[in-house]
């Protein structure tokens, strides 16, 4: 019978600071956690008392990976807070930005984190001699993306451009079109990272809880939607009632906060695999190609697929860049990104977006002048942590059925939280 | 000798390098690797023991240099920097957050009575042991400084670079407002609009001014500023000095606490 004591003291490849605890005791699992022990930077307090146009700055910082969609998610938020409508050149720029970090995002986290595990590899730099051109298209994936979150919000990590009604600059319409050429040639290597993951084995674990995604009468929203999907309980809601369907508590031994679908306490996942999911008809053309060939379609419920979800991802997203950057360069969308003019006014906003690991609500209350009064903020991996706790017992007791040994439950438990994607400073801000 | 040994383990004389995380986005670790056109040559130069973000390899025990990211904000980080200073041959901080206490040092007002409005009486264990937050140079010697909210990739290897080497250059102390005028783009104060540059510290090559976005003072008070003159001309603009004042809270809020007892 297993007997094991597991303890990842910070679990490496992964964006943040967390350990895994695992306890095993003659095949029973006594103990299966996940602690968050990312320091708190109390955000939520920070911004009490400053005016709006500071707040997505500073939210910005909550991340680095996710600063894009912590950036837009808050404009969202005093946009419907102080009813302010954007043009449709500003939403597509926005897009735009969304997308290049779901670039940069996948492609460091597949290549950079996750790849390791499956080469049998502690990082990915020994990746250079074994295969340089993999090497260097992994790393031109993943610098394509921050050329576009730079060309787009001025940088990649914490956009300057991108402020409360608008943009404050923007590059030419030649830029926009040697981008659209750029993404349409990448397209090749995303299948090729497409392939290399479907044929990494990996183990199949089941996820037992739900999933939660944006979703649209049709499409593949990211930042264009203001309703989110339970989609095994098969609940809509529209973001401003997100505090009625997300259950937050705190454990000790997470400092992040755990979550629950309030209506059915099950815990649940949000990311890639939940959007591919709910949404995958609404996938481009190429994606939807790419997804049958890796043999991922809905209901698709092991855990691990969300590795290659995020390289359907990938082909999804290098199809719609370069179509909204050739409508960009053409003029195709209605009225220009220069900010329209906010006037405050007392009330709540509740900003939604899909972050490359899944969905992101912003709720924040304005006193009269703009100030803030009361904001709270819910990231993909707070979210995500009490799932992912579930499905390591899930493994764990897999694994011990097979009679595996510490060594291997260590790796493959390391190997599934990974999996999950998870951005700590995020889950803790 | 494993294929990881091979690659990273260089001659003696290849300076040693860990990297480490405290209180922050991250997005400074994320700024070093998307220096990807020059990420192996930066390898190239050293042995890379401990990078937590890209690598699982275990903590080593001796290095040179430590590359220290965050703003401390535990005594178990107090503990982990006053290791590494005393291991390290130089220590270099990146980014705001470990240069002035940055964004996290916004909370350092008041900071135990936030810490009860997040978590109420029962603040999780995986918490630590929190304290208020603070610049690294609080704690420990540092000697090098790589300012920005995040900092900038180039700047880094620069940084890294005089640390290995040796320079004689020393860090900037004008402030960005000079900088600024001499880039054509015209002056936000003459819309009415405030802007940290008058006291913020040069050196990041004028980014958001440049792309029509006011400084927010991210590489923190130059020591040249003159924070009552820029008051004072806030009020000449109509702009209210407790605005100018409250601008200043976004990265250099740590400043106004008691020094550290050592």
């Amino acid at each position: 019978m297993t007997t094991a004591n597991i303890h990842v003291d910070h679990v490496a490849r992964v964006e943040g600071h967390g350990n895994i605890h695992v306890v095993i005791d003659q095949g029973e699992v006594k103990t299966c956690e996940m602690n968050v022990v990312e320091p708190a930077r109390l955000f939520e307090t920070m911004v009490i008392g400053r005016t709006f146009s500071d707040i997505p700055y500073i939210s910005s910082r909550i991340c680095g990976i996710c600063s894009s969609s912590h950036c837009v998610t808050d404009l969202l938020c005093i946009e419907d807070a102080f009813g302010v409508k954007v043009s449709d050149r500003t939403n597509a720029l926005r897009e735009l930005l969304v997308y290049g970090s779901y670039l940069q995002n996948h492609a460091t986290h597949l290549f950079v984190f996750a790849a390791p595990d499956f080469l049998g590899r502690t990082s990915v730099f020994p990746l250079a001699e074994i295969d340089r051109d993999l090497f260097d298209k992994a790393l031109g994936l993943k610098a394509l993306g921050n050329e576009l979150c730079n060309a787009v919000g001025g940088r990649s990590v914490h956009p300057i451009t991108a402020v409360p009604g608008g943009f404050t600059h923007e590059i030419s319409g030649d830029e926009y079109l040697q981008f659209a050429e750029k993404l349409e040639a990448t397209r090749e290597f995303a299948i090729v990272t497409l392939d290399l993951f479907r044929d990494f084995e990996a183990a199949n674990v089941q996820m037992k809880g739900d999933l939660l995604a944006m979703v649209n009468d049709k499409g593949y929203p990211v930042c264009t939607s203001r309703k989110a999907r339970f989609v095994k309980a098969s609940i809509t809601f529209d973001c401003s009632e997100v505090s009625e369907h997300i259950e937050e508590y705190p454990v000790s031994h997470s400092s992040a906060l755990l979550a629950r679908v309030h209506e059915t306490q099950e815990p649940f996942m949000t990311g890639a695999l939940a959007r591919v999911n709910a949404s995958w008809d609404g996938l481009s053309k190429s994606a939807k190609i790419a997804a049958a060939k890796a043999s991922l379609r809905p209901p698709e419920m092991n855990a691990m697929m969300n590795n290659v979800a995020q390289a359907v991802e990938i082909v999804d997203v290098l199809e719609r860049c370069s179509l909204l950057c050739r409508r960009l360069a053409a003029n195709d969308f209605e009225g220009d990104s220069t900010p329209v003019e906010i006037v405050p006014r007392a009330g709540r906003g509740v900003g939604f977006t899909e972050a490359p690991r899944g969905v992101l609500f912003h709720d924040v209350t304005f006193d009269e002048q703009g100030r803030v009064e009361k904001a709270s903020i819910m990231t993909p991996t707070a979210l995500n942590v009490a799932s992912m706790e579930e499905t390591m017992r899930t493994l764990a007791e897999q694994l011990i059925e097979q009679g595996a040994e510490e060594p291997e439950i260590k790796m493959e438990i390391e190997k599934l939280v990974r999996a999950y994607d998870p951005c700590l400073s995020c889950s803790v801000h | 000798m494993s294929e990881q040994e091979m690659t990273f383990t260089r001659s003696a004389a290849c300076p040693s390098v860990v990297v480490v995380g405290l209180a922050s986005c991250f997005g400074c670790q994320v700024q070093i690797t998307n220096a990807e056109k020059y990420l192996l040559e930066i390898l190239g130069q050293i042995d890379l023991k401990y990078w937590q973000l890209a690598s699982s390899d275990p903590h080593p025990e001796h290095f040179d240099v430590a590359v220290i990211e965050g703003a401390v904000t535990t005594e178990e980080s107090v503990k982990t920097i006053k290791e590494l200073r005393e291991k390290a041959a130089a220590v270099i901080t990146v980014g705001a957050c470990a240069c002035t206490g940055g964004i996290p040092g916004m909370a350092s007002k008041d900071f135990f009575g936030r810490q009860q409005a997040v978590y109420g009486d029962n603040t999780p264990t995986a918490c630590g042991t929190m304290i208020e937050p603070r610049p690294v140079a609080d704690y420990i010697k540092v000697d090098y400084e790589v300012p920005c909210c995040p900092i900038d990739p180039y700047y880094f290897v620069t940084v890294l670079q005089r640390a290995l080497y040796g320079s004689n250059k020393s860090a900037h102390t004008a402030t960005l407002c000079g900088e600024c005028k001499q880039n054509e783009r015209g002056c936000f104060y003459m819309s009415g609009t405030m802007c940290m540059g008058m006291i913020t510290r040069k050196g990041c090559g004028a980014k958001c001014t440049n792309l029509g976005r006011p400084c927010m003072g991210c590489s923190g008070l130059a020591p040249d500023a003159n924070v009552p003159a820029a008051r004072m001309a806030c009020e000449r603009f109509g702009i209210d000095p407790a605005e100018f004042d409250k601008g200043l809270e976004v990265f250099n809020q740590s400043a106004h606490l008691a020094p550290v007892e050592q």
